[in-house]
């Protein structure tokens, strides 16, 4: 034990002799570390927010989506077929379902650019038409004014339900937008409410913000005059087998198409084919992180060299008073390992720091694995990167070495 | 109680060998007082790290004790050399960043296992005798070239050792500070038994000594 304070004591006192060539060695190790550590913080956050996202829909969620999506092995395939979706649905379908198949809402959905105008104000914006019911499949609510209800669906209503980023653009505060009229289209709309602020959009999913919901029988006479659905949400009641409402909803459909020319896809399955596209992306983010992590070992290396060289006449006295060659190697390992460990630690502290302040904007996640990972990796750079100059020093012979000037 | 048989360093040069020493023997015994005599080049030094542990030779054996240390790891050598000789430099060798304590105790940081005495108390005792030991808080560089010799002599005496060699130990001091340095070896010499070495190429030195061991060209020319 006293052997370990007497080590750590003559590296601190090292230390203390050449401050600022020892932060600039640790700083190497902090920026590395620190650039892992947020990377993986990044990976996590947008792992979590992803899989937050999916579970406020449900897990008995299931899409029905063109072409032959998702392959058998779970992954994205890359929309069938050379990537050309030819299929699209109709009214028709959403009916035969219907009456095929017992589920808690089927919603079809058509999603669109439109070009939003109130008063001299145009803002660039996404309609999604739709039945009332995914309001509720969506868990939206209404911040002023209200939803559209089923008669307005069923009268073609021309009022709109506007999201909360563009209600704000076209009309500064959400409840002024209650009541006025907005176009596009060429057309005009009513505004019947503002939904809640929803977030998302962020990592190319639909930014329900920008949102101009309408019936679906409205966009019908509007801008979906093919009166095509792009993909239709089926949810099961909370007790029912998602398995089975799969294999009924294919059983409706192979009616009419061919087995690639549609995909049923449960919400776990797309969670998964989500997750692992991240993975790899995090792999890739990681990668380069630890390119910061190997320069900043090297820097240790070439700082624990320059020590050996510098300090070889100390070794040597070193060795005259009786220290072993493993105890001259344990010495400057002792000193690069605590070089990076330091280097480590400050990093952690500071991506804590950095994840507490992004986290109001972003989702960011430090775990207590990150944080291992990162003393483990330092330590690990401290013991690769120092091995090399303390064996150096350990192999000198006492003699050279007490003779060095 | 060490000694060298027949004990020979070769190095490879560009026209052939060169011997630094060739064949040597000598027995120092324990308690004696004696010097190894020699000019710049004659292999004095270099039979010094042989005696000291400091070097291997080429061929031939040294004894410590009547015991070959030859088969001995780096690990078993060098402990040896920390608790069995204690070495005092021309040129001090004191670590700078280490206080005067520090300097002193070193050698003990190195033994594994118990010490069996206190190191701290006896380090006190020893630089209360030389006379300096209101310096055992400061560092070396505030010291005198004959303090920093002390604290040197100090460093060497803390593991007990049978043997003190000392390489010029005057050399880097004046005539009256290196006669006090020399007065204090012939002390350790009389009064705690110790056996001291001095490497020098200074007869005046030499002759401080009971004995003189006299090198020249690697080999031994006399002894008395």
């Amino acid at each position: 034990m006293n052997y370990f304070v007497f080590q750590i004591k003559t590296a601190l006192s090292n230390f203390g002799r050449n401050k600022v060539r020892t932060v600039l060695t640790s700083l190497g190790i902090l920026i590395g570390v620190l650039s892992v550590v947020i990377l993986i913080a990044l990976g996590l956050g947008l792992r979590n927010f992803i899989q937050g996202e999916f579970d406020s829909l449900g897990s008995n969620l299931l899409f029905i989506l063109p072409g032959d999506v998702i392959g058998d092995d779970g992954q994205f395939s890359g929309g069938g077929g050379g990537g050309v979706i030819s299929t699209s649905f109709d009214e028709r379908d959403v009916s035969s379902l219907r009456s095929r198949i017992n589920a808690e809402f089927i919603v079809p959905l058509y999603t669109s650019n439109a070009r939003a105008q109130a008063g001299d104000i145009t803002k660039s914006a996404d309609v999604f038409a739709s039945t009332q019911e995914a309001f509720t499949l969506f868990n939206f609510e209404p911040e002023s004014g209200d939803l559209f209800n089923e008669s307005d669906v069923t009268k073609r209503s021309k009022v709109v339900v506007l999201g909360n980023a563009i209600a704000k653009d076209l009309f500064g505060e959400p409840s002024n937008a209650v009541g006025q009229t907005v176009r596009f289209s060429e057309q005009r709309f009513k505004v019947l409410g503002v939904l809640k602020e929803e977030g998302g959009g962020n990592f190319g999913g639909p930014n329900f913000d920008r949102g101009l919901f309408i019936p679906y029988t409205t966009s019908f006479v509007t801008i979906n005059t093919d009166r095509k659905f792009f993909a239709i949400y089926v949810r099961g009641s909370f007790e029912q087998d998602v398995e089975e409402l799969k294999s009924q909803i294919e059983r409706a459909l192979l009616r009419r198409y061919d087995e690639d020319q549609f995909s049923v896809v449960k919400q776990t399955e797309v969670l998964n084919a989500i997750q692992s596209i991240f993975s790899i992306i995090n792999t890739v983010l990681l990668a380069i992180g630890s390119i910061s992590l190997v320069v900043g070992g090297i820097g240790i290396m070439n700082i624990m060299y320059a020590n050996v060289t510098e300090r070889t006449k100390e070794i040597g006295i070193r060795r005259a008073v009786g220290a072993t060659k493993k105890d001259i190697l344990f010495q400057f390992l002792t000193e690069s390992v605590l070089l990076s460990v330091v280097g480590g630690v400050l990093a952690v502290v500071l991506a804590a720091l950095i994840v507490a302040v992004v986290q109001q904007f972003f989702p960011l996640a430090l775990d207590a694995t990150a944080v291992l990972v990162a003393l483990g990796i330092s330590s690990a750079i401290g013991i690769f990167f120092g091995v090399f100059p303390a064996r150096r020093a350990a192999n000198l012979t006492p003699i050279e070495a007490i003779r060095y000037e | 109680m060490i000694a060298t048989e027949k004990v020979s360093k070769v190095y490879q040069i560009a026209d052939g060998e060169f011997y630094a020493l060739k064949d040597v023997s000598i027995n120092i015994k324990d308690h004696e007082f004696v010097s190894i005599l020699g000019t710049s080049g004659s292999g004095k030094s270099t039979l010094m790290h042989i005696i000291g542990l400091l070097d291997r030779p080429s061929s031939g054996k040294v004894l410590i004790d009547d015991k070959d240390v030859s088969l001995l790891s780096d690990s078993e050598l060098s402990s040896l050399r920390g608790q069995a000789i204690g070495f005092v430099f021309q040129q001090f060798n004191l670590i700078q960043k280490l206080t005067v304590l520090e300097n002193i105790l070193l050698p003990t940081q190195y033994v594994k296992g118990k010490l069996g005495f206190d190191a701290k108390k006896y380090a006190m005792e020893l630089l209360t005798r030389f006379g300096i030991s209101e310096k055992a808080n400061i560092y070396p560089n505030r010291l005198s070239g004959g303090q920093q010799q002390r604290v040197a002599i100090a460093r060497a005496l803390i593991m007990k050792p049978t043997l003190v060699l000392a390489d010029e130990p005057t050399g880097n001091l004046d005539s009256k500070t290196g006669e006090e340095i020399l007065k204090l070896l012939e002390s350790l010499n009389e009064e705690l038994g110790v056996t001291v070495c001095i490497v020098t190429h200074d007869k005046n030195v030499a002759h401080r000594t009971k004995r003189q061991i006299f090198v020249k060209d690697g080999q031994i020319v006399a002894k008395y």
